[in-house]
């Protein structure tokens, strides 16, 4: 896969900020939703907006407020938790070699989310290693920033917003799937590459559709790696 | 908030900064030892392929739209035809996204016209 090297005209971290724009529009809507889903279990607004601090990944989130709505013991509640967010111990293996000695980056892991990743494995590698952590700061606390607003947005004034613009919480969200294609589209390079890619799309375009969208991205991902190794072996034996 | 529920929210946020904080430091450690060894420092196969097919995944649950309808599907269809046509004319991050959502909402705004 072939790397541009991006040039290095202005601040890097400003850079970040722009590039994870396009995420205001999916974290925003899903964040006011938790918000507002956090009230209704029974959480105060600043109790939603610290769990949106801390924890900080969605899908978890709302399952972890969820459960103890329905008052499951905190122990599972934790596991599940975990369980739900361990896809993310791949994410960081994946961006290391594109990161610098500087210890800031341990403490910048906390804003590793997915859509972060997706566009930091595309991004970094086009940056000179002296503009990657001032732009990974600017994307990663953009990101952050926008799910802890959104949440305070959803606790404080969650049900007027969505019973205003109901349409704007149907559209925005589209904003995810959009930067996941622009993302990916450079990487379909050959027919291996993608026979993976199109699988794991497939696999959890269907899981997510029909309700399992927590298993849909680990399951996925594992089918989209299988088929990528199968016919790289396939293809060696042929020749 | 009871005393034993912040404690789990604190070992819930604690866990999960772990889970993507251990990782890079082993990883990092990895290719320093490869490093020093002479050795090319390289990430294993496996992870090198698992980043692109977990952004795919990711792409795959993301399209199912958050209203199950025809239209919304449909919609779904024409916003990631678009941003594939202005991603392949520009080659941009941004412009294929604003132009991706603007054609979903298009067609889920006709959706609420015509009915």
């Amino acid at each position: 896969m072939s790397v541009q090297v991006v040039s290095a005209g202005g601040r890097a971290w400003l850079r970040g900020v722009r590039d994870a724009i396009p995420l205001l529009g999916g974290y925003i809507p899903v964040a006011i939703s938790f918000g507002l889903i956090a009230n209704q279990a029974g959480f105060s607004s600043w109790e939603a907006i610290i769990i949106s601090l801390v924890i900080y990944a969605g899908a978890s989130q709302f399952l972890f407020v969820g459960m103890v709505a329905s008052g499951a013991p905190l122990w599972l509640v934790v596991v599940m938790t975990l369980l739900i967010n361990a896809r993310h111990m791949v994410y960081a293996p994946n961006l290391a070699p594109w990161l610098t000695g500087n210890r800031w980056w341990f403490w910048l892991m906390h804003g590793l989310t997915d859509q972060v990743f997706a566009l930091a494995h595309t991004r970094l590698p086009a940056l000179p290693s002296s503009e990657r952590l001032g732009w990974f700061t600017g994307a990663m606390l953009l990101a952050w920033f926008s799910w802890v607003g959104g949440t305070a947005l959803g606790a404080f004034a969650g049900q007027e917003l969505t019973g205003r613009w109901p349409l704007l919480n149907d559209v925005m969200p589209f904003a995810l799937p959009a930067l996941f294609v622009v993302l990916l589209a450079p990487r379909f390079t050959s027919w291996l590459w993608a026979a993976a890619l199109g699988c794991a799309i497939v696999v959890a375009l269907l899981f997510a559709a029909n309700g399992l969208p927590n298993m849909a991205i680990p399951v996925a991902a594992l089918l989209g790696a299988a088929v990528f190794f199968v016919m790289q072996s396939n293809t060696r034996a042929e020749v | 908030m009871a005393g034993e529920l912040w404690v789990a929210v604190m070992v819930a946020a604690a866990g999960t900064f772990l889970m993507r904080l251990l990782p890079l430091v082993w990883m990092q450690r990895r290719l320093a030892r490869e490093d020093s060894q002479g050795a090319t420092a390289a990430m294993p196969k496996w992870l090198g392929v698992l980043g692109p097919v977990m952004i795919a995944a990711m792409l795959g649950a993301s399209l199912v739209p958050v209203a199950g309808t025809l239209n919304a599907w449909v919609a779904t269809a024409v916003g990631g035809c678009v941003t594939l046509l202005v991603w392949w004319k520009t080659k941009s991050l941004g412009w294929p996204v604003v132009w991706g959502v603007v054609a979903f909402g298009v067609v889920r705004f006709l959706n609420f016209v015509v009915i």
